[in-house]
């Protein structure tokens, strides 16, 4: 449904600082900037994927080349086995695009009329826009607010208006830019399961970027990592946890504070990559480790080494701060 | 055939999406009629002040007042119809700097035809103002006999939707400029602020090197003064419009393929 | 000082673009040439009466010169934005008066556009057109006070203006109009003694003489540094209708609730 084969896109850039006289007129030095180096990936049709990548790795240009806005310097993406920046207007039919950041609505018109401006573009005869809309009305809930000018929504709802834009006119493949950004904790939970309803009864391709790390988690089957301008990681979202090498934490409670404090010590003195101690509350002590590097029960033999263990627990680290670790390297 | 019917689907998507556009800017009325009456008083206080110059001095250059109004009034109506046609290709500047040009990409309509329908307005103020210009310069122009009515009148508003094409390729022009430079403030205020400005008198009264600059490289002289040299005095022949013809189909040429060439180009904003 | 802080601040900000202000001073100073060119084209063979063409030629170019102290003002000194961004509010409740503040920070915009764009046109027309120095140093004193005096005007119509634009949303028609009023009553291309009756009228009891016809006739020593009087009083009338101005749009916000 969606083919990127070696995308490359470069910018050519101002070098920053101060610039005088004749040199602020005509530009001065540029330099180039790869933003985008060799992606390519493949997503089949009725996959909802994951896009995901630390500021500035190139995702918006990513998706600006795949949605048809920017020209890729080379590489070629095909959108149903369209090239979007040779037929533009024939694959923005295929096309939904929601930027969480930007409304697509017309802002001093009541969200309907927006509808029905959409609905003229992509040439749907009323009919069939009436239908749609009252199906996506099921979907999205729409009803309460479709008379309200855009400007007088609340970010819910206009997230809401945004994504049924996207999809009014039927389009196989829907691209989302984060959708949930900004959205409070409910609001994020609705607009997720919308997506999964969309995806699952619809049948769409769903493409979607975020820095949000649970509506990767809750929806997606397979994620794309970005990093630096080339793809990291393209695969199951299980795969990605033991490829990180997900840190565990494990709380090891000892029978004395001796022992405790011994192992505390000792540890800091040690500097180890796979094993850190990472705090230290009465007899009960917490360290860091990559179960990529070193087994569960290794870990527990060299903290007995420091004294007899009363409890130990190992608690599952967190994704969002695995990933984050993942960017920083 | 299929040509044809596309070109009317476009047609009908212009119509349209100015209806929207209309309905839009009418959400702030009071905005809307100020505006209207504003633009009005404007465009008569700047031909006021040709016209008490020329009131008290009679003529210049061998143009008398009535024929300077004629002059203004091609003008101010073909400014008026090309800023009505290409809306927010003129503000295109503010697309690319916020990057709402991206949006637009992402329809199934050509961009330019988007933005020629973004904040839409009809400028009622500035085409009354013209038209009644024109038909009091026409009138008493016809009552001296200098003019036969009914050639200068369809002749005129042939010139009329000229000049307006002609002043939107050119517009078309700086605007793509954009592509490349995002900042084109300064250059539309060289290539159609001041270019307006100029030939809204007559162009015997600057010199030579100015005379060709507005003729050729520039041709705005091809919006007002040519065509009028003609219809009105006579001067040169009618090749003239044949010329204004051609300048306003060379300028929207050129805006045309610099705005396809800029497009490919774009870049967007941010990474 | 407020005063100092403020007016250097917007005048750093303005120096940050000086280059691309420096080639809009080209498109300006084509402006200019237009309307000179009017001039020159209606005065072969004609008496100019008391200027000459060669006087009225300096008078259209150093008005040119001068707008950009007098009427580039910055569009409702940067308040119709506050408006729209909601920080007006908060800019009222300051313990600066908004006055005071926003005066403090366009007199620095000003020294910026005299200094990048106003003299760099001067020269120019001073060795293109040519455009005549001022008679003695007496007349550059006097022109200097009648310069101040309309660059203060200019800033207290553009304070007005703003403070419109917390009833109307957009104020962008109302600049528009006074800037070409300005062109037409402020003596800018036609000196104001030559306009028909009733606008010689208008003109005459406006305060637009005194953001150029005035300076400019004390540079060409037409006049003595008596005609800044009018200026002076108008300066006064605009202030109390600043501080009037002021008093309306904070009632006007607290109804709003800031």
């Amino acid at each position: 449904m969606i083919e990127a084969a070696h995308l490359h896109k470069s910018f050519k850039l101002r070098k920053p600082g101060p610039r005088k006289g004749l040199r602020s007129l005509i530009g001065g030095p540029t330099f180039v900037k790869e933003a985008v180096r060799d992606v390519s990936f493949t997503i089949a049709s009725g996959e909802f994927t994951g896009f995901i990548g630390p500021n500035g790795a190139g995702k918006s240009t990513t998706i600006k080349m795949l949605s048809g806005i920017l020209h890729p310097s080379s590489g070629s993406v095909r959108l149903g086995g369209i090239d979007p920046h040779r037929r533009r207007v024939e694959t923005a039919r295929t096309l939904g695009v929601l930027f969480g950041q930007r409304t697509q609505l017309w802002w001093d018109l009541p969200l309907r009329d927006s509808f029905e401006v959409l609905g003229a573009m992509y040439r749907m005869d009323p009919q069939r826009r009436r239908a749609r809309l009252a199906e996506l009305d099921g979907l999205l809930r729409l009803g309460e607010f479709l008379d309200t000018p855009v400007r007088k929504l609340s970010l819910g709802q206009r997230m809401r208006g945004d994504l049924a834009a996207a999809l009014l006119h039927e389009p196989p493949i829907l691209i989302l830019d984060e959708p949930t950004i900004g959205l409070d904790v409910s609001a994020k939970r609705d607009i997720r399961s919308l997506l999964r309803g969309i995806n699952e009864e619809l049948g769409t391709t769903i493409l979607l970027t975020t820095h949000d790390m649970d509506d990767i988690e809750q929806l997606c089957g397979r994620v794309l990592v970005l990093t630096d301008g080339t793809l990291s990681y393209d695969g199951p979202i299980g795969g990605l946890r033991s490829r990180i090498g997900m840190p565990a934490s494990i709380e090891a409670t000892y029978r004395t504070l001796e022992q405790a404090q011994a192992a505390w010590s000792a540890l800091q003195r040690l500097d180890s990559a796979s094993l850190a101690a990472v705090g230290l509350q009465e007899r009960t002590l917490t360290v860091q480790c990559s179960l990529e590097q070193s087994r569960f029960m290794d870990v527990l033999r060299k903290l007995e080494a420091y004294g007899e263990l009363e409890d130990a627990r190992m608690r599952e680290a967190d994704f969002e701060d695995a990933v984050q670790r993942l960017y920083a390297n | 055939m299929t040509t044809l019917r596309s070109v009317r689907g476009l047609i009908a998507m212009h119509l349209l999406l100015i209806r929207f556009s209309f309905r839009s800017s009418m959400q702030y009325r009071f905005n809307f009629w100020f505006g209207t009456i504003a633009s009005a008083v404007i465009a008569s206080v700047e031909f006021s002040l040709l016209a008490v110059i020329l009131a008290r001095f009679g003529a210049i250059q061998g143009w008398t007042l009535t024929e300077s109004a004629y002059l203004y009034a091609v003008l101010v109506l073909a400014k008026a119809l090309y800023r009505s046609l290409a809306s927010d290709v003129h503000h295109l500047e503010k697309y690319l700097v916020s990057g709402d040009l991206d949006g637009l990409l992402l329809r199934p309509v050509p961009v330019l035809l988007a933005l020629m329908t973004r904040n839409f307005s009809v400028r009622v103020g500035e085409t009354l103002l013209g038209a009644s210009m024109l038909a009091y310069s026409l009138a008493a122009l016809a009552r001296d006999g200098a003019i036969e009515l009914w050639v200068a009148l369809p002749l005129t508003l042939a010139a009329v939707v000229n000049g307006a094409l002609l002043l939107f390729g050119i517009g078309l022009a700086t605007a793509a400029m954009g592509f490349w430079m995002t900042r084109i403030e300064v250059l539309q205020n060289m290539t159609e602020d001041a270019a307006h400005t100029a030939v809204r008198y007559p162009l015997s009264i600057y010199p030579g090197w100015l005379k060709a600059l507005l003729s050729t490289a520039l041709p705005v002289a091809f919006v007002n003064y040519w065509p009028a040299m003609f219809i009105l005095k006579g001067a040169v022949g009618g090749w003239t419009l044949a010329l204004s013809a051609a300048a306003s189909a060379a300028a929207l040429a050129a805006g045309g393929w610099l705005w396809s060439r800029g497009l490919r180009s774009y870049q967007s904003t941010g990474s | 000082m407020v005063f100092f802080a403020l007016a250097r601040a917007s005048f750093s900000r303005n120096l940050q673009y000086r280059a691309s202000h420096l080639l809009h001073n080209g498109a300006s100073a084509m402006f200019g040439f237009i309307y000179l060119s009017i001039w020159i084209g209606i005065g072969e063979g004609r008496d100019l009466g008391e200027y000459g063409l060669s006087g009225l030629v300096s008078y259209v170019a150093l008005n040119q010169c001068l707008l950009w102290v007098t009427s580039f003002t910055t569009f409702g000194l940067g308040m119709p934005q506050l408006v729209r961004t909601g920080a007006i509010a908060i800019e009222l409740a300051r313990p600066v008066h908004l006055f005071y503040s926003m005066m403090s920070r366009e007199w620095g915009t000003i020294a910026y556009q005299l200094l990048y764009k106003s003299l760099p046109i001067y020269l120019l027309y001073v060795f293109l057109v040519p455009l005549r120095l001022p008679a003695g140093l007496a007349e550059t004193a006097a022109f200097f006070a009648a310069l101040l005096c309309a660059a203060y005007l200019a800033l207290c119509i553009q304070y007005l203006i703003g403070a419109v634009s917390l009833w109307t949303t957009e104020a962008m028609w109302l600049h528009w109009v006074n800037n070409a009023l300005l062109m037409l009553f402020s003596g800018f291309l036609v000196p104001i003694e030559w306009l028909p009756g009733w606008l010689a009228w208008l003109s005459r009891w406006s305060f637009y003489p005194s953001l150029q016809y005035i300076p400019t006739r004390i540079y060409l020593g037409m006049d003595g540094i008596a005609a800044v009087l009018p200026s002076l009083a108008w300066c006064a009338a605009l202030t109390a209708l600043c501080f009037a101005a002021t008093g309306a749009m904070r009632r006007r916000t607290e109804v709003q609730g800031g």
